[in-house]
């Protein structure tokens, strides 16, 4: 999993039939230097694109689980009975309230 | 697996219903040692469930997948929505010729 912030959202009108009403964010992963205070490093701005069924909004802070646990997280957005193969290998899996890195308080959302 | 520092810790009341009671850890991913032997911060950061009671500065390692399943001993392990879980709380760790 990975601490990233929301910087967007992702919509799409060609999918997979049944991931239909589910919500795609984009989000960017913290760099060790910012969790420390400082900047992020030059040329480091890769996105990833989430799922969320948990109702995160762009600014927030989200922890995110990779492969079987993100296909596994939104399951309870998907009708009873789709197969467990789906073409989902992220989402958000907890909304984050505070972080703390060492003895420094970090930012809160 | 990696090798991590812990650096700190991540509270978030709003979290999946599977993903687990443990604490979310906040592990700073440790590279191959320098000429020094000092293992140095690469600067990607992971968030670990942690079972073990690791503390801020210990070196730990973190498992994925499967692996973090197995470790947060949950009745239905498959079900277990988290990808990564604090494996050991390292000792000692060496690397090339002693």
């Amino acid at each position: 999993m990975f601490l990233a912030r929301v910087v967007g959202t992702v919509w799409s009108t060609v999918k997979w039939d049944k991931l239909e009403g589910l919500k795609l964010l984009l989000v960017r992963p913290y760099h060790l230097d910012e969790l420390k205070g400082g900047g992020a490093p030059e040329g480091l701005h890769d996105g990833v694109v989430v799922a969320d069924i948990l109702g995160a909004g762009v600014g927030e802070d989200v922890v995110i689980a990779y492969g079987h646990s993100a296909r596994v997280g939104i399951e309870p957005h998907l009708p009873k009975g789709t197969p467990p193969t789906r073409p989902i290998d992220a989402a958000v899996v907890a909304i984050v309230d505070s972080f703390q890195v060492e003895s420094e308080e970090g930012a809160e959302t | 697996m990696i090798l991590g520092s812990v650096i700190g810790q991540v509270w978030g009341a709003q979290r999946s219903a599977q993903l687990g009671p443990e604490k979310m850890l906040l592990v700073a991913v440790l590279g191959a040692p320098g000429a020094d032997g000092e293992r140095v911060a690469s600067g990607r950061v992971v968030v670990a469930l942690d079972d073990l009671g690791a503390r801020i500065g210990e070196t730990v390692t973190v498992t994925w997948g499967s692996g973090a399943r197995a470790v947060l001993k949950a009745p239905e392990n498959r079900k277990v929505l988290a990808d990564a879980a604090i494996a050991r709380i390292v000792d000692g760790s060496s690397a090339g010729e002693e």
